[in-house]
């Protein structure tokens, strides 16, 4: 469960994930994931559909999803890439949009396009389990099963990596086929557990 | 503002440890280890992970693995780095085995060293690990190690080490007499779901985890004193009050161990 204090400020939050508040506190729905026009029509074509609300007020207010674990995730400036299914609240500083993932997304059966909050504030991620924070640096990259990743930070390219041989075919596949391979400079969030992937049986 | 959370490199990660209650971190140094399909989550460094099947991994299928009907859900990873392994946001943790064998429901082994021989139990859905060596399994909260005689619920079982001997046990003193026979014959009546377990005697350790409620020793042919449970409690005296539905505990499939 995640606490934010407020005052008179403003939080953009998963709708309905508001489970207690004390104070006074205003809850609306932002269309759009809050991204205007432009990105109403982007998360709609894209199919990365976030429905968020801002939450603004006196108060704390306390958030909570299917009781999934919460890390928070300090931004200065830099950009995180996260499913939209796994982020649970941002300040509302900062921005969120919506970018291409390429095979990655597909692997992880969440679409071709991932959610980007940038700026500088704190976002509140959710995982089934407690996340763990791997560093990525220039002489240790990591590959990460795409049922098991949630977010990312940092200057990192991403590679999808395949093992399928002849034997995926004839019924001996390792069920490690496919990874996403992360290179450069960041931090990667994975979480204790595996989505049903269209690879994960493979 | 919190501090932020613990960031793990190659070099911070722990060695054949738990990462959290819930993370396991495998270190390799061109070795292998053997894993459950889709258990690892994420790795440093160079591994690959086989499939079981003719050639190269002849050798450590003859030496350490010996459930066929199982072959299909285990891969061998081999290389050099640290890979992470989880289930099911599951509690996991490591045990050590010195020249001793253990069982454990099959679902719940992660992966285990190749020093170990895996062999499928005579109990159907166990594995046994024979041998020197580690290995990481889950379980539905932290696991409880107690000593037989013991009797558990089927569901909290979670495996046995050092043999000791495992068998059936029902409760079926409430079974006799007219309606008793009514009810044994066509499930009538209703049962509490607790008339069956599993009892363990002879030295060894049983594993269990915390998930069902454990069943401490009960007189033989006791029922619990439970509401609904005929002979038990209050709510007695009306059999057949509640419709049997298919796959019920007090349907004479599992009452019989079918």
């Amino acid at each position: 469960m995640l606490a934010v204090s407020m005052t008179g400020d403003s939080v953009k939050a998963k709708n309905g994930a508001m489970v207690a508040y004390d104070g006074q506190m205003a809850f609306k729905k932002l269309s759009g994931g809050g991204e205007g026009v432009r990105g109403m029509v982007t998360r709609r074509l894209t199919g990365e559909q976030m429905v968020v609300m801002e939450v603004k007020g006196h108060g704390t207010c306390y958030f909570a999803d299917r009781a999934s674990e919460i890390s928070l995730v300090s931004l200065r400036g830099e950009k995180l890439y996260v499913e939209s299914s796994n982020l649970l609240c941002t300040d509302a500083g900062l921005r969120t949009g919506t970018t291409f993932t390429g095979l990655r997304g597909a692997s992880q059966g969440n679409g071709l396009f991932t959610t980007t909050v940038e700026g500088t504030g704190q976002a509140a991620i959710m995982s089934h389990g407690p996340a763990v924070v791997l560093r990525v640096s220039a002489q240790y990259p990591l590959q990460v099963d795409p049922g098991a990743y949630i977010a990312h930070t940092g200057n990192l390219q991403q590679h999808f990596q395949s093992g399928v041989t002849f034997r995926t075919f004839i019924g001996e596949g390792s069920g490690e086929a496919f990874q996403i391979r992360f290179e450069g400079e960041g931090l990667v969030y994975v979480q204790p557990s595996e989505r049903n992937t269209i690879g994960g049986d493979v | 503002m919190t501090t932020g959370p613990v960031v793990f490199d190659p070099m911070s990660l722990p060695v054949d440890d738990n990462v959290n209650k819930y993370t396991f971190c495998v270190e390799l140094k061109s070795s292998q280890w053997l894993l459950q399909k889709g258990k690892m989550i994420a790795y440093y460094g160079r591994i690959d992970f086989n499939g079981f099947g003719r050639g190269r991994l002849d050798s450590i299928l003859r030496t350490s693995f010996h459930s066929p009907m199982h072959a299909a859900d285990w891969v061998v990873a081999e290389g050099s780095g640290k890979m992470l392994l989880a289930d099911r946001a599951f509690d996991v943790n490591s045990y050590d085995l010195e020249d001793g064998n253990l069982t454990i429901r099959s679902g719940n082994l992660l992966a285990f060293q190749p020093s170990l021989a895996l062999k499928q139990s005579i109990v159907p859905g166990f594995l046994t690990l024979i041998g020197t060596g580690k290995f990481v399994a889950a379980s539905n909260g932290p696991v409880v190690f107690l000593e037989p005689p013991i009797r558990v619920d089927p569901q909290a079982l979670v495996g046995w080490s050092d043999c000791p001997s495992p068998c059936h046990h029902y409760d079926h003193g409430y079974m006799t007499g007219v309606l008793g026979g009514i009810r044994s014959l066509t499930g009538l009546g209703g049962t509490s779901g607790e008339e069956h377990q599993f009892e363990f005697v002879g030295a060894g350790t049983v594993l269990l985890q915390s998930t069902e409620v454990l069943m401490a020793e009960q007189p033989t042919g006791a029922v619990p004193q439970q509401a609904g449970v005929p002979g038990g409690g209050p709510g007695t005296g009306q059999p057949g009050a509640v419709p049997r539905l298919p796959g019920q505990l007090g349907d004479l499939q599992r009452r019989f161990g079918l």
